[in-house]
């Protein structure tokens, strides 16, 4: 027996039983905290390990104007990519000849591309052209890991451009990425201006999102769970437009020889049916991707191209000015259409003369807005006193943001006490001041969308509108069209008074005398009021702000041409060819038709530009 | 005849060894299958058939015969070994020779393992011999120090390590003392305690003076035990302090695998996310996304533990870590019983073999262990190692059949 000695003692086997046990119980309990404790973790890293996600870009919403016409389409761009991991080095000279990118750019975009992931297909160019396709398609069995994919962008298919209204698309900013929340990705194009950049959210649509099985190296080997959670990419809304597409192009191209905006407005809602900024850019060139030169070019174009000058800008409004001054102080009842001012051409105040173009001489207030008298208003301004003058001003949303839905804004500046008193200091200004704002000089400011507005309101009746170009949006997900909601204010005008006022604009237009008669329309009764800005920097800005019919106006126009003269003359004209083309849907006079405007290839800025 | 079965035929050992063979083979079909690699599953359903052949011609081969033979078994060994050596180191400028003597490197250290233990035990056996005596104790320890320097030059850590590691268990079921044992591990615990500071060495060093001082032996035993333990820390210490810093951080990602989630680290970690994402129930056979897609290097050898683990989750990894302890038991069980004592320590020592393997390959997959690179018996892809454990079985079968003979 060998039990009494040491070895193989029952003792030392029920030792080594415990032994195993106790390993038995450490393995298990390792198992344990790894499947069933950390079970969730793990999984999740399993699957970020296993699975890969590829983005499907969504088609971005289409636009359409107000008569449903395709307004702005979306075509295909191609793209080419690169998965940097299975790209061969020596074929960067390869590559940068065909794409026409020098090798060090190619190499710096590859690299970025490679920190981001180097098994994902990386953008390397943006919205190449047919040959290089066709070269890449050609190289393909070089080109290990160079692939295309087909991406969206604009396509203008009418003859405008609006690009001020529409804005553009550029490649989200580092800084947009840190604020544009979490949707975007580094290289998404993401609208910037006009309406592209307002209602980003609508059109863009959803990202797509396909998973994939990759092996350890990255490499794709099928889809994952057969495809059982990809999300298809949701397409983006459609925008259904108040503008008028033919009107548009119409309005643009009797803009092209002039610096200057156009808005033409439905004063019955407050619809835009033309915007237009001259000079302009052709959209298309901003569509896919813009060459970097051509960017440049276009900034430092001392004509400002990219500059939206229909609601950007701050320009003294000159006489169109005088029914907000007309309108305080027939309201107010400082006046009626009795009183009367004799216009000997000129009014002195203090030591200073204020000179008016004619002598009107005994004028009532329909009388001085038909005749565009200044005297009378350099008078008026005294009696109303400038806080009655600005009430009436931000009655008709002057110095005020119109919440418009085309873009960026200013609010101009609609001078006021608070805004003298910290200008020059309280005391330091006189009633001096006053008496050029009576006419719409000095340091008041307006855009011509605000005018626009301002037109509105005036044939309407009093209502202020919310200008808006997007009327409804087409949901693609419950295939409903829903209708933008725009707000609107009231001027407050007794209809006595408002009539007065209309009754003078209405002469400016059709009675003999009238600064607006150039404005005119066959067959139709329109009012108006042109202005003439002076301007320090140059020649007269001129004005002309009007609607039509008279009764019941179904179209308000705004122009205003830089430096160009009197508005009577320049931009009277324009606004009457605007409307009438928009009340008979055709030309009805005989004019020299004005070349349309001519959609310029981008290489050639300067034809694109004017 | 059922009776007669019960009595002399081990089913116990026998099941679960098969029940392993067949997990394993489906984990390694799982592993290969889509890597081109498909031909391996065919390869390992030949060795197990070849295994099976060795397992019954170890559990039918008379016990004497084998006691007798088990010396010259060793030394034959021994030579293979060195021959494996020499060849891989003299003839490097053939390559079909430095191929075949590579390619077969691997394989007589797993036969090795079978014919060192059937030789300690054939050495502890015999009547004169007793622990207590130093002499007696260097010579057991020589017969597996001879076979692990040899492979440890190969080189070949992880097999080295399971030699010394079988050692113990077989140490202590034949006599050895306490103090042997303690004296043993303590310089080993205070050379790992050096590796992780000042502050981890002294705790060791407690905690080796403690074992030393448990074991009861006298004083002037236990100091000079104690001076050989503190010896080897400090010194550990002193090269490890003076080593580059990337030296450094390759010893403490060896000893900490989890700590980094690439390259060294990166087995590790796939492992555990394979293991952990396969939950309860496990993600399926053939379904684990890790496995399937080649996250894990080597999963079909030292890795394949993530197998069952990923596809089959906790119950089919505790099914696989329960059969290997039955296993286990099993064999301190037939040792207990034998009344032979060469066949009680090989059985101990068989069981020490197949311990050190599951706990140092499944603790590493599962990232407790140092990855040091040793299969999983019966599962891990491997011809020569399957067909040597099938063949412990065996023996396993053999001392059960014997149990009563001296």
């Amino acid at each position: 027996m060998i039990h009494d000695e040491p070895f193989g003692s029952p003792e030392r086997r029920r030792t080594l039983t415990i032994v195993v046990l106790l390993m038995f119980a450490f393995l298990i309990l390792r198992l344990y905290q790894l499947q069933l404790l950390f079970h969730v973790e793990l999984d999740k890293k399993s699957e970020e390990n296993s699975v890969r996600v590829l983005t499907k870009d969504p088609v971005r919403g289409y636009m359409y104007d107000r008569y449903g016409k395709l307004f702005v389409d979306v075509g295909p761009s191609y793209s080419v990519t690169l998965i940097p991991a299975e790209f061969e080095k020596q074929n960067i000279g390869l590559l940068s000849s065909i794409l026409q990118m020098e090798p060090k750019a190619l190499e710096d975009r590859i690299a970025r591309a490679r920190v981001y992931s180097p098994f994902l297909p990386a953008r390397i160019k943006r919205d190449v052209d047919m040959k290089t396709l066709a070269a890449i398609e050609e190289d393909l069995p070089v080109l290990t890991g160079v692939s295309y994919q087909v991406e969206s962008k604009r396509i203008y298919p009418t003859l405008a451009r609006a690009s001020h209204l529409l804005g553009y698309r550029r490649e989200i900013s580092d800084a947009q990425l840190g604020t544009a929340g979490d949707y975007y990705r580094p290289g998404d194009l993401v609208g910037v201006a006009g309406l592209e950049a307002r209602y980003e959210s609508s059109l863009r649509g959803q990202r797509g999102f396909e998973y994939v099985s990759v092996n350890s190296k990255g490499q794709i080997i099928g889809s994952f769970e057969d495809g059982g959670r990809d999300k298809v990419a949701k397409e983006g809304f459609d925008l259904l437009l108040s503008i008028d597409g033919g009107l548009q192009a119409f309005a643009e191209s009797l803009m092209t020889n002039y610096s200057g905006a156009l808005v033409a407005m439905d004063p019955s809602d407050g619809g835009i049916l033309a915007f237009v900024s001259k000079p302009d850019y052709d959209p298309t060139i901003m569509s896919g991707v813009t060459p970097a030169d051509l960017w440049s070019e276009l900034q430092s174009n001392p004509e400002k191209p990219l500059f939206n000058r229909a609601s950007l800008t701050r320009y003294p409004p000159g006489s169109t000015f005088k029914m907000v001054l007309a309108a305080a102080a027939l309201q107010e009842g400082i006046i009626d259409e009795n009183y009367r001012i004799n216009c000997r051409g000129g009014f002195r105040f203090g030591n200073r003369t204020f000179t008016d173009l004619h002598v009107h001489g005994s004028v009532n207030v329909v009388e001085a807005i038909q005749r565009s008298c200044n005297v009378f208003f350099y008078q008026l301004m005294l009696k109303v006193g400038f806080d009655k003058w600005n009430e009436y001003g931000r009655r008709f949303g002057f110095g005020l943001a119109t919440n418009t839905d085309t873009g960026e804004e200013t609010t101009g500046l609609l001078p006021s006490t608070e805004y003298y008193d910290t200008r020059y200091g309280k005391g330091k200004w006189t009633q001096g001041f006053l008496i050029s704002l009576a006419i719409g000089q000095g340091e008041v400011g307006v855009s011509p969308l605000q005018m626009a507005r301002y037109a509105s309101a005036l044939g309407n009746g009093g209502i202020v509108y919310r200008p808006h170009a997007v009327e409804f949006i087409r949901n693609k997900e419950n295939h409903k069209v829903e209708p933008v909601r725009h707000d609107s204010t009231l001027v407050g005008l007794s209809p006595h008074v408002m009539d007065l006022i209309r009754e003078g604009m209405q002469r400016v237009v059709q009675a003999p005398g009238g600064t607006g008669g150039m404005a005119r329309i066959r067959g139709v009764i329109s009012a108006g009021k042109t202005g003439t800005a002076q301007n320090s920097h140059g020649k007269d800005h001129a004005w002309y702000i009007g609607f039509s019919p008279f009764e019941n106006p179904k179209i308000a126009t705004a122009v205003l041409l830089e430096n160009s003269g009197f508005g009577g003359a320049k931009a009277a004209p324009i606004a009457g060819l605007v409307m009438e083309r928009y009340l008979y849907g055709q030309l009805i006079r005989n004019v020299p038709k004005p070349a349309p405007a001519r959609k310029s290839p981008p290489k050639s800025m300067t034809q694109a530009v004017r | 005849m059922l009776e007669y079965l019960k009595e002399y035929f081990d089913y116990r050992a026998l099941l679960i060894c098969l029940g392993l063979v067949a997990v394993g083979l489906l984990s390694v079909y799982s592993a290969t299958y889509d890597v081109g690699a498909a031909a391996a599953f065919d390869k390992q359903l030949v060795w197990a058939g070849i295994g099976f052949a060795a397992l019954v011609v170890a559990a039918i081969f008379p016990l004497k015969t084998l006691q007798r033979i088990s010396l010259p078994l060793y030394i034959g060994t021994l030579g293979v070994l060195l021959v494996i050596l020499v060849i891989g180191h003299t003839v490097a400028g053939s390559k079909s020779w430095l191929g075949v003597a590579k390619g077969f490197g691997g394989q007589p250290s797993e036969f090795a393992k079978v014919t060192t233990v059937l030789a300690l035990a054939a050495f502890l056996a015999r009547t004169a011999i007793s622990l207590s005596n130093p002499r007696h104790l260097i010579l057991a320890g020589g017969i597996v120090a001879l076979p692990m320097m040899l492979i440890l030059a190969e080189p070949d850590l992880g097999t080295s390590v399971v030699f010394f590691l079988m050692l113990l268990p077989v140490l202590y079921w034949a006599g050895a003392s306490n103090f042997v044992l303690a004296a043993i591990l303590a310089p080993i615990i205070a050379a790992a305690g050096a590796l992780f500071g000042t502050l981890v060495l002294l705790v060791s060093l407690m905690i080796s003076g403690a074992l030393l001082y448990a074991a009861r032996q006298n004083r002037f035993a236990v100091a000079v035990a104690f001076a050989l333990t503190l010896a080897v820390g400090l010194s550990v210490q002193a090269v490890y302090e003076r080593l580059p810093a990337y030296q450094q951080k390759r010893i403490s990602t060896f000893l900490n695998p989890g700590s980094e989630q690439k390259g060294a680290g990166y087995n590790v970690y796939q492992s555990k996310v394979a293991i952990g994402s396969g939950g309860f129930f496990g993600k399926g056979y053939l379904q684990g996304t890790q496995t399937q897609l080649n996250f894990i290097p080597e999963q079909w050898t030292d890795f394949i533990f993530c197998v069952p683990g990923e596809e089959f989750g906790f119950v089919g990894a505790s099914i696989v870590i329960g059969l290997f302890t039955g296993l286990l038991l099993h064999g301190v069980k037939v040792g207990g019983m034998s009344k032979n004592k060469f066949a009680s320590a090989a059985s101990i020592g068989i069981t020490g073999v197949f311990g050190v393997h599951v706990l140092i390959n499944v603790g590493m997959s599962m990232g407790l262990l140092p990855v040091i690179g040793i299969p999983l018996p019966f599962l891990s892809y491997g011809g020569s190692a399957l067909v040597a454990n099938m063949a412990m079985v065996g023996l396993l079968m053999n001392f059960y059949s014997n149990r009563k003979e001296h």
